[in-house]
């Protein structure tokens, strides 16, 4: 039996602790839960999981139609909010990148939605846009529009999920963005200025390719951060009307913690786990090859 | 390599240690035993309390008191209602004792009654007594037991109510102008929803209250994940059934007790689903974001003729400077409206007859005792002592302010002075007193849905009911689709096993 050089027990000596505690809370509930999803268990009435092999994963990939509409709904908001926030965020980045007066100011505004914890958002936006007392449609009718149906109507509904979280997370993408475009050398901008570049050449021919694997670092983040919807959610809409607004996270939600089938809301866990993954392995090899070119 | 080979152990390792704790935590851990029953219950023990807002007040009124008669001390754990369930079931799983009594919903008595999470407290009843059992509403003594079982003690009695303006419905002027564009005049309160569909339609769009604003209709709970499903069960009570001792087709609106087929497609149904839907155009137009909240605020700020709500309404309807009420003293009350027919399933016909039923929707919050409590004798005693007839009227009366809690004993009902002191102009007491004693006294008022996996059949109704009131799907469709979701439900649950519950929910052997 081979033993271990003192300098290897030592290696391992640092190692363990830190090994121990990620197996215990990270690997541990994986594969407690991997386990879990194999079965049926409805941990109000019975009292122990009954094997069922792959019975949850089949229900919720052929069977069962809420499943697929929530996750259309969730990849169509991640698409449109991640977009936004990303254009809106290099544009603020950019004109606050600029000198001018009070520039300081406007930044620290800026962050302020993001400092707020998501649920107060959620229910802060939720009075606002009321249909009848929030003050959004007052102010529009005060200005002679008609009052929008912001929480009410299901055509009108997931969009003003998507409005709030750009509201509340363009000020991480323009934080990030305003970073990167104060690291670049000036250098290569006086250099193009007197090529006689213009603004717009500069931008799309040094400005952007320099700060693209920001934009692909920040844009992957809050992928994967957005596709965790819940907060917004559960404090505007309640997943209505009709069930228009229901994420993926809210489904998993219901089932794990209201309904508590623990055998099925662990199998959609790790289906969402899987897709989270795929997600996030695209937008590495594309980061990756904008790199390499 | 080596070092590979060395990860897989651990991981390995992990994997068994794993599969063992499923093994072994699957296993439902051995019931505690019952205490000991001392002669004397030991109340200088602390009580862990578990609550919801608005009723901590009621707990946070009596600790004081309770702390300084027994030298105890009382553990407040505070949580909201979206995380109520799951602290309960975390709690019913572990058995961690964290706390010794819960203020619950008794529409969850389905899953913990019937898994026997909480204690059978009639035994304690026997050893420790009960104040005056006999006070009690009839309805609540049902809602709190599950077969020959006392599970919670009762605590509110919390039911839909029919809310109207009198500063409208009341008006002779407008019961002339009503009698002469419909040929016939309503009664008071509406005595079918046939009614209230003409009464909401004449008080829609103008302002009969001459205070400058256009008011509307009818108002009532409609937002998704709000209670809405209550809102449409108001109906269905009253065109799917008919009163009697419960029985497959008396009282009974939700599954046929002998198939467990869930009634949501029968015409009687169809007909609630197009009654409440056809109801939308005469109500707020902000209706769809109306959960119970926005509700109250609409309507107790007098936007609306007739609502429908527990008593919530009534109460936050008497202190104009804490919810800018402005129709203290214009309120009427009433049991809900009943229907001009209801399906007959027995003879698969219309009957053409006017009748009530009433309905005990959510049925109030109760007091239980988790079987993993660690002080289960000071946790009865504790319970007792807030709920016993003279503290329990102060609470519900308004003398401690809005506590969410409302009257279930009879002698809540008798005590009107009680209900001036606590702010109430006398007529609108006996008038509210009145509407809530006819619910809770009538022996065959429907229950609610009570049996496992209740919140997701609740959730399933809500959620395409919400589709049907915002007109993207027709009442029919909607039926349907809820058909389909309860039977797949019941067939998940296991039809057998739904079926003894929801006849035991009902009192059926």
């Amino acid at each position: 039996m081979a033993t271990l050089s003192s300098r290897d027990r030592v290696k391992w000596a640092f190692l363990l602790p830190a090994l121990v505690y990620l197996m215990l809370l990270a690997i541990f509930p994986l594969i407690w839960t991997l386990t879990l999803s194999f079965t049926r268990w409805n941990a109000n009435t019975m009292a122990r999981p009954q094997f069922i092999g792959l019975e949850n994963f089949r229900y919720f990939l052929f069977e069962d139609p809420r499943f697929w509409f929530d996750l259309r709904f969730t990849a169509m908001y991640v698409a449109v909010a991640v977009s936004v926030e990303l254009v809106l965020g290099l544009l603020l980045a950019s004109l606050l990148s600029q000198s001018f007066r009070g520039k300081n100011f406007f930044r620290v505004i800026f962050l302020i939605p993001m400092a707020c914890p998501p649920i107060a958002v959620a229910f802060l936006w939720r009075m606002m846009l009321h249909p009848d007392i929030g003050v959004i449609n007052s102010m529009l009718q005060g200005i002679g529009l008609r009052a929008v149906k912001w929480t009410t109507s299901a055509a009108v509904a997931p969009f003003t999920i998507m409005m709030v979280d750009i509201w509340e997370w363009t000020p991480f993408m323009f934080l990030a963005l305003l970073a990167a475009l104060q690291s670049l050398p000036t250098e290569l901008y006086q250099s193009a200025a007197v090529d006689g570049a213009t603004s717009w050449q500069m931008f799309r021919g040094i400005t952007l390719p320099l700060i693209t694997p920001m934009i692909i670092t920040v844009s992957l983040i809050r992928a994967i951060d957005a596709f965790k919807l819940f907060e917004l959610v559960f404090g505007i809409t309640g997943a209505g009307p009709g069930g228009a607004t229901e994420s993926l996270s809210y489904y998993v939600y219901l089932i794990g913690m209201k309904w508590f089938k623990l055998g099925r809301g662990s199998a959609i866990s790790w289906l969402f786990v899987i897709l989270l993954i795929g997600l996030a392995l695209i937008l590495i090899s594309r980061f990756r090859r904008e790199r390499t070119q | 390599m080596r070092s590979f080979w060395k990860v897989a152990v651990v991981l390995l390792a992990l994997c068994c240690a794993a599969s063992a704790a499923f093994a072994g935590g699957a296993k439902e851990a051995a019931p505690a035993p019952a205490a000991a029953g001392p002669a004397e219950v030991d109340l200088t023990v602390p009580i862990t309390v578990l609550v919801t807002d608005p009723h901590i007040q009621v707990v946070d009124t009596w600790k004081p008191i309770w702390e300084a008669e027994t030298g105890g001390k009382i553990n407040v754990v505070l949580v909201p209602y979206a995380t109520l369930e799951e602290k309960l079931w975390i709690e019913f799983r572990t058995k961690a004792g964290s706390f010794d009594i819960a203020c619950i919903p008794v529409t969850w008595k389905g899953d913990v009654f019937g898994g026997e999470h909480v204690e059978d407290l009639r035994p304690y009843m026997e050893k420790f007594g009960y104040p005056n059992w006999d006070d009690v509403m009839p309805a609540q003594k049902v809602i709190v037991g599950w077969g020959e079982k006392i599970m919670a003690l009762p605590y509110d009695g919390d039911n839909h109510l029919f809310y109207y303006r009198t500063d409208a419905l009341e008006v002779p002027e407008y019961q002339q102008q009503f009698r002469e564009k419909y040929g016939y005049m309503y009664s008071l309160p509406p005595k079918n929803w046939e009614e209230v569909y003409d009464l909401a339609e004449f008080f829609n769009g103008w302002d009969w209250d001459k205070d400058g604003e256009v008011e509307y209709g009818f108002a009532f709970i409609a937002q998704q994940n709000t209670q809405a499903m209550w809102s449409f069960l108001d109906f269905a009570a009253q065109y799917a059934t008919v009163a009697g001792p419960p029985s497959n087709h008396t009282s009974n609106i939700f599954f046929d007790t002998e198939t467990m087929e869930p009634l949501c497609k029968t015409p009687g149904w169809v007909e609630a689903m197009k009654m409440i839907q056809s109801l939308v155009k005469f109500a707020p137009p902000g209706l769809l974001g109306y959960g119970y909240s926005e509700l109250r605020q609409a309507y107790v700020s007098g936007n609306s003729a007739m609502a429908i709500d527990w008593a919530d309404i009534a109460i936050q309807a008497q202190y104009p400077e804490e919810y800018g009420s402005k129709v203290k003293g214009k309120l009427g009350y009433g049991p809900l409206p009943g229907a001009s027919k209801y399906w007959d399933r027995r003879t698969n016909k219309w009957v053409e007859e006017q009748h009530n039923v009433n309905f005990l929707d959510f049925g109030g919050w109760v007091y239980v005792i988790p079987k993993s409590a660690p002080h289960k004798d000071a946790a009865y005693k504790f319970g007792t002592y807030i709920t016993n007839p003279e503290r329990s009227l102060l609470d519900v009366c308004g003398i401690h302010g809005y506590t969410g809690a409302n009257p279930w004993r009879e002698s809540h009902f008798k005590a009107i002075d009680a209900w001036v002191r606590g702010g109430w102009d006398r007529d609108s007491a006996e008038a509210f007193l009145e509407g809530v004693y006819n619910i809770l006294n009538d022996p065959y008022a429907v229950t609610d849905l009570m049996i496992p996996g209740g919140s997701e059949y609740y959730n399933v109704l809500d959620t395409h009911l919400n589709k049907v009131l915002s007109g993207s799907i027709s009442p029919e469709r909607g039926c349907e689709l809820i058909y389909d979701d309860w039977v797949r439900i019941t067939n998940e649950r296991g039809k057998e096993d739904q079926k003894r519950y929801y006849r035991g929910s009902l009192g059926l052997k």
